[in-house]
Formats: C-alpha cells, structure tokens, sequence
C-alpha cells in the first residue's frame, strides 16, 4: 500500500501532507511515531478519571499531531472535543459522544498506518 | 567544527518535536524541552549560545506564555528571538505572544518551506541584533577603558613625583564610588545619575594634578613645611584647576568640569575654612567634598613616612570627630555606611593588579574576536588614541619619550622630544644617529637595547642610568622602559617604549645627602664635616698625645679632568684615597674635604718629619701615565690650639705658600706664615 492509498482509507488529505512534508519517506516515519504517541492514551485515562484539564491537553496535542500529518478525519474529530473540553469545569453529556468519535476514528487510523 | 548554530525546541508532543527538529536539522543544533519548566532550565544553562526558541503554547506544568513570562523576566527575551509554534490561531492568542516579546508565530500544521524560512530569518535578525549590540558595547568599554586608563596614567605621574606608591589614585577612586552610590541612596539632593558617578570617579584621579607645579623640594620636604613653603604647596589646588581650564577648546567637556571642580576645592572645609577659596557648605561642589573625604580617608588608612596608617575603624573616628577636616554631615554617614565595604575592597586592590590583568585579557581577546571587516578602523582609531595619549603625556611631563622598533630599528620620538632634541621624529638606523652615537655613548645605548632584549613578555620593565648629552649638556638620567612582545606563540621581541627623566637634580641631592651622612662618596674617605667632629673630638682629650694636621691638594688635577675627562678625574681621586689609606694608621683620621683636597689627622711620637716624608713621597709619583704631584702643608697641634679651625688654617696657609713657590713639596707652619691670606679667606 502506498503512503496515498493510506491516506484514501483513513480520510487523510495526502496532497496537503506532501505540500508540507514534502517527501513519502517523511511521511511514512511521522506516521510510524503516531503509532506510539502518548495523546490518545492520555485522553482516555483523563476523561476516565474525570480530569478535563487534562483532558483538554490530551486532546489538543492529538489534535495538533493529526494536523500536522494531515490526518484530517481524526484531526476533525479531536479538534471537536478539543473545543468541547476547553475551559470547563466538569464533565458534560456533550463529551460522551465525541470521545466515543474520536476513538473510532483512532482505531482506523491506526489500523490504516499498521498497514502501511 | 560545531559552528551550527542551537536552536530550542519547546512542546510537549513528542512527535511536533521530531517533525521540527527532522526539518530543522540538518542547518541547526536542536535542543529540545517538552515544557516551559525544562525550557527555563536549559536557557538558564545556555542562555548566551541559543540562537532561536521555537515555542508552544499548550503545555503542561508550564504553558508557552509563562515561558515567554520568565524569559521577559530575566532578560532574555532582548536577545533570543522566539517563535511561537501552535495550532491556536486565535487572535487573541497571537496578541499576548507578540506581546510578551514573540517575534513570530508559526502555525500548525508545520510547512517545511515556512519553518525553515522564518527560522532562518529570525535566527540572522537575532544574530546581527546581538552582534550591534556587541561591538556598541565593546566600543562603549574600549572608550571608557582608555579614559580612565589615560587618566590613571597622568594622575600616576604626580604620584610619582610625589613619591607616592601609585595606589592613592585607585584608592580614591574606588572610595569616591562607593560613597557617591552610598549618597545616591540616601538622597536624590544632588541629582546624581550613575553617569555623574562614572564622570566624577575617573576625574578623582586628577585631584593632585596641580603637584606638578610644585618644586620637588618643597613636595618631597621630609620635615615640617615653613608658612611660606606650605603656601606654595597649597597653589597645587588652584594650579590644577588652571591646568584643566588651560586645556584648548575642552572648556565644556564634562570631565573637564567636574575634574577643575575637584582639583580647585578638595581642600575646601564644609565650615567655610579651607582653601583656596574659602567656600562654605553646599557652595562646595559635591564632587570636591567627595573625593576631598577619599583623599583624607586613603591619607589616614595608608602609611606615610610620617606617619604609620591608622586603622579603618581609626580614621572613620577622626573624620567623624572633625579631627581632619570638616565634612558635609550626610558624607560622613555615607562613609560610615561604606565603611565595612571599604575595608575589603581597598584590601583587594593593594593587592595588585589583577583588574589591570583582567583589562588586558578582554582587550587582547576583544581584538581576536572583533572581526576582520573592521579592523583596519578600529586599528587606525586605536592607533590614532595613542599617538593622541602618548602627545599628552609627552606635553605634560616634558619628558622625553620614544618608541624603539626591533627590526628593522627605528626609534620613533614624541613630537615634543622631537622638538625639543632637535631631532626628527623618526630615526632610522638609530645606532649610528646623533640620538644612539652622541646624546647616549654608543656602548650606553647597546647596553639599554640590550636590556630591553634581555626582558621577557612576564618582566617588561627596564630602569637604567646613563650620563646623556642632552642639547650639548651633559646631565644624568634615568631611562625607564617597557618591551613589547608579539601576541604570537612564542612571543616575539618586537620593541619597547621608553622615558628618559632627567635625574641630574636628584643625583646632586643625593651628593649632598651622603655628605651629611659622614662619607664622601666618590673615595670612601670621611667628609670634612665628619673629619672635622672626630678631630676636634680627640684635641679635647689630647692628654699630652701628639698631633699632626696635614692638608693638601693636587697640582694639576684642573688637568687631568679637562685633559682626560671626568671619569679619569674620578679615578684620580680614588687613586689618591686609596694610597693614603695604605699609609696612615687605622687610628688615624684622613677626609677628603671636596674636589682635590684631602686632610689627614694622625698622632705621633719623637720626630714628626719621617712620617711626613714618608706619606708625601707615597703621594708623589705616577698615576696611568698622568703625574701625580701635590702641595703639602701640615700644622702641630699644641696645647695652645683649642679649636680645630685654627689647626686647620695653619696647615692650610703652609700649603698656600708651597702653592705659591713652586709647588710639589712640604712644609710645617711656623709663625712666618701667620699672616699669609689664602684664597679662602
């Protein structure tokens, strides 16, 4: 699978990735760190424990790793609940749902880059 | 070499961390901290080498504007350019960023070509920014440096003259700045701003310029001053000021100012009763009145042959008891306050010059590092400086001053000595010019060279003493110099730099003070004031013992100096001394009275003549091929004789008449002679 065959199945935007990055090869090895970044991880054990301040930091450096690969889908997503979590105090309703998009199209993307 | 410049990477996701530093590297050093508390840490560590921040907003622990916060706050921020990096591109964000000192913001996700590009273009805005600032600095110190140095140097010179240890002036200038600081505490009455301080600390150290135009005798008068000697000593205030006032076209200068201030009324007392002119209070420039208690204060904690120093703790009790003077009372509580200060500091520079060695070091390194696109300015502006000083110096000292280049050798004279010599202001081939053949002797002016050859980059100094022809007239002088060395490695002898000073005044003083110290200098025999003590002496306690005064002088000796020179003269002189030594008793007493006169007291037993005949055929003969003759009178001392002056006459007048007949022989007075008149009466 090419690097933009990934970016096809994970609803990334390849062309906007290349523009910035400019070679497949960076592409590729910034997309292998995704895989053992800590963000997602710690979004979920924050919101988990109820931290939103935490939660809010989680979410918005997985926001920012997503864009800076392109990673549009999940960067949509992320960036919601990013908005969503900034400057609250306590938990809400609202989080539930797009917590719940986010790890859905966490797991693709991952699943796309391990094939990769 | 690692010439990349450092660049600091600041986020906490690890992975914007390897995509900067992936884009970034292979032009810069990353370094890199996932927060604003590590960033802190490492600027703290590398403050002065880190070329550009890249910088986060979001973060834990410590966020972006925090960071921006401590780098404000420790002045950073005025000299590492930082680039704010996020995916925050709300105005509000940006504003606070720019203002806490951003100097841009790079938003994610990251372009290559726009990191790279702002990167680069803050990183040699920040770089030029700081080295402006740099060389303004380094020009601003290199400016202060030969000022004060300058000033050091003529204010050294009166010290000199002075006898004075050179420390005076760096005592007084460090006790003026600590008690201006003190007084800029504790009242903003006299409207000082540190650039007064800085002025009036470097003028301090003219305050006795003025002892230039006092005569060395009265300066340096061991004991009590007449009225009328310590009212010229007092013109050193008002001479100063004129000195400073005379100085062409420089009426307006700053230093120039205070400096008159100072040198005018820093012997004026806050009760109105000091001199020259009798100001009272606050008429007295607070510059005066300043430097006037450091120069009391150093005057009381140093030695001086007078006197032993007194305790730090002593003379702030005289000064504040008025028993030196009288202060302005708010000074006092300043040295008072300082008092503590003091004691370490004025420790510290007696204890050499390591502020010297340290102004050495910047400069030698400043002139390393300074770039080659402006050396030949500031080579021509340096060079420009010290011809300026070395004129100054020159004018003020009437010293001559010359600069001797090794290879090819050329002395180089001060314009003034130029003038003054009659020579030209650069001598080629110096060895064989009228300055190295016939003002030095050639063998004196190898033998200097040499010294200064002999030195070593450590030991520069070379102090010597020489019979110059100065302008026809022959005249003793010291030369001191300095050699200078190449900052290569090994050093090489490039030269020296040397004064001439005239020391034919001191070396007569000196004549006159061995005399009074019993012996005669030039043979070693006692002076006539001496002889004369120990004679009169042993006439009181005669007790019947028999004495004879001999009295003579040499023929020809007018001769030997105008034929044969002075040295030879010398050498005549301590020929004699040395024959008369081998001829007479240890218990005997033999002087030389000045110039070619000689006396001698020895007792005697039975026939007195053999013993004279004796000594005069010893004296009588050849010296190097020069005829040794002399006229010899000598008179018996009876009991009727009481006072050696009248012995002395006696034997003087029997000299007179063989002077007078002929020469080269002896005789004894008897009465036929009483009423001969020599050419001493």
């Amino acid at each position: 699978m090419t690097v933009k065959e990934c970016y096809e199945i994970m609803k990334g935007d390849y062309d906007d990735v290349i523009s910035r990055l400019r070679t497949d090869d960076r592409v590729k090895k910034f997309l292998s760190k995704v895989l053992s970044d800590p963000s997602f991880s710690q979004l979920c054990n924050a919101l988990e424990s109820k931290n939103i301040e935490e939660a809010f930091r989680a979410a918005h450096t997985l926001k920012g790793v997503c864009k800076n690969l392109s990673l549009t889908n999940l960067a949509y997503s992320a960036s919601n609940l990013t908005e969503a979590l900034r400057g609250r105090q306590d938990y809400g309703d609202d989080i539930e749902p797009l917590f719940k998009k986010v790890k859905k199209d966490y797991a693709l993307t991952m699943a796309c880059i391990q094939m990769l | 070499m690692t010439s990349k410049k450092r660049i600091l990477i600041v986020d906490d996701s690890e992975m914007n961390r390897a995509l900067l530093e992936d884009m970034l590297s292979d032009e810069y050093e990353i370094l890199e901290a996932e927060n604003g508390m590590r960033a802190v840490a490492i600027l703290r560590e590398h403050e002065l080498d880190i070329s550009l921040v890249l910088l986060d907003i979001v973060m834990p622990v410590m966020d972006g504007f925090e960071t921006l916060a401590m780098m404000n706050k420790q002045g950073w921020i005025s000299h590492i350019p930082v680039i704010m990096i996020s995916a925050e591109t709300a105005s509000t964000y940006m504003d606070r960023a720019y203002g806490l000192g951003a100097v841009d913001y790079i938003s994610r996700p990251f372009d290559e070509r726009t990191v790279r590009h702002r990167v680069n273009s803050n990183v040699i805005l920040g770089e030029s920014r700081r080295e402006l600032s740099l060389r303004l600095t380094e020009q601003v110190y290199e400016k202060e440096k030969d000022n004060r140095l300058m000033i050091e140097i003529l204010s050294h010179i009166v010290e000199f003259r002075n006898g004075e240890s050179g420390l005076h002036v760096l005592h007084v200038h460090a006790i003026t700045e600590l008690i201006l600081q003190a007084l800029m505490k504790k009242t903003d009455k006299y409207d000082l701003s540190p650039n007064d301080v800085t002025l009036i600390c470097n003028a301090s150290a003219l305050h006795d310029v003025g002892k230039i135009t006092i005569p060395s005798e009265i300066l340096n008068k061991p004991g009590r001053l007449t009225p009328e000697e310590f009212e010229i000593m007092k013109s050193h205030t008002v001479e100063g000021a004129k000195i400073l006032d005379d100085i062409p076209a420089r009426g307006n200068e700053p230093l120039i100012k205070v400096a008159y201030q100072i040198c005018r009324w820093h012997h004026e007392r806050y009760d109105g009763r000091g001199y020259p002119d009798g100001l009272i209070g606050e008429q007295i420039p607070i510059a005066a009145q300043v430097v006037a208690l450091a120069d009391v204060y150093d005057a009381l904690t140093s030695k001086r042959v007078y006197k032993p120093p007194f305790t730090p703790e002593k003379a702030v009790e005289m000064i504040t008891n008025n028993e030196c003077g009288v202060f302005n009372p708010l000074l006092m509580e300043c040295l008072k306050d300082v008092a503590e200060t003091l004691k370490k500091e004025l420790t510290l520079l007696s204890l050499g010059n390591s502020a010297e060695k340290e102004i050495q070091k910047t400069v030698a390194h400043t002139l390393k590092t300074g770039g080659v696109a402006d050396v030949p300015n500031r080579t021509i502006r340096l060079l420009e400086h010290e011809r300026m000083k070395n004129k100054i110096l020159s004018d003020i000292t009437r010293d001559i001053i010359f600069e001797f280049s090794a290879s090819p050798e050329i002395i180089k004279l001060s314009e003034w000595a130029a003038d003054y010599l009659g020579m030209p202001l650069a001598i080629l081939n110096p060895r064989e010019s009228e300055f190295g053949k016939k003002m030095f002797k050639p063998r004196d002016f190898d033998k200097l060279l040499q010294a200064l050859k002999n030195t070593t980059p450590e030991h520069t100094g070379v102090t010597e003493k020489f019979m110059l022809e100065i302008k026809g007239v022959k005249t003793w002088c010291k030369v001191v110099g300095g050699s200078m060395w190449s900052d290569t490695e090994p050093p090489e002898y490039e030269g020296a730099v040397c004064k001439i000073v005239d020391i034919n005044d001191e070396t007569e003083e000196m004549k006159i003070l061995e005399e009074k110290a019993n012996l005669d200098s030039r043979t070693g025999l006692l002076n006539h004031e001496a002889a004369k003590e120990q004679i009169t002496q042993r006439m009181e306690k005669s007790n019947g013992r028999n004495y004879a005064l001999i009295f003579f002088d040499l023929d020809n000796f007018k001769q030997a100096n105008d034929v044969y020179g002075h040295r030879f003269g010398d050498e005549v002189l301590e020929y004699i001394a040395d024959t008369i030594r081998k001829n007479i008793r240890s218990s005997d007493i033999a002087a030389r009275m000045g110039g070619d006169e000689f006396i001698v007291f020895m007792g005697y037993k039975g026939n007195v003549e053999p013993l004279i005949k004796r000594i005069f055929a010893s004296l009588t003969g050849e010296f190097k091929g020069f005829p040794i003759k002399v006229s010899m009178g000598v008179a018996l001392h009876d009991s009727s004789i009481t006072e050696y002056n009248t012995l002395f006459e006696m034997a003087d007048k029997a000299a007179y008449s063989i002077k007078r007949s002929g020469k080269n022989s002896y005789r004894f007075y008897d009465d036929s002679l009483k009423n001969v008149v020599t050419d001493r009466d």
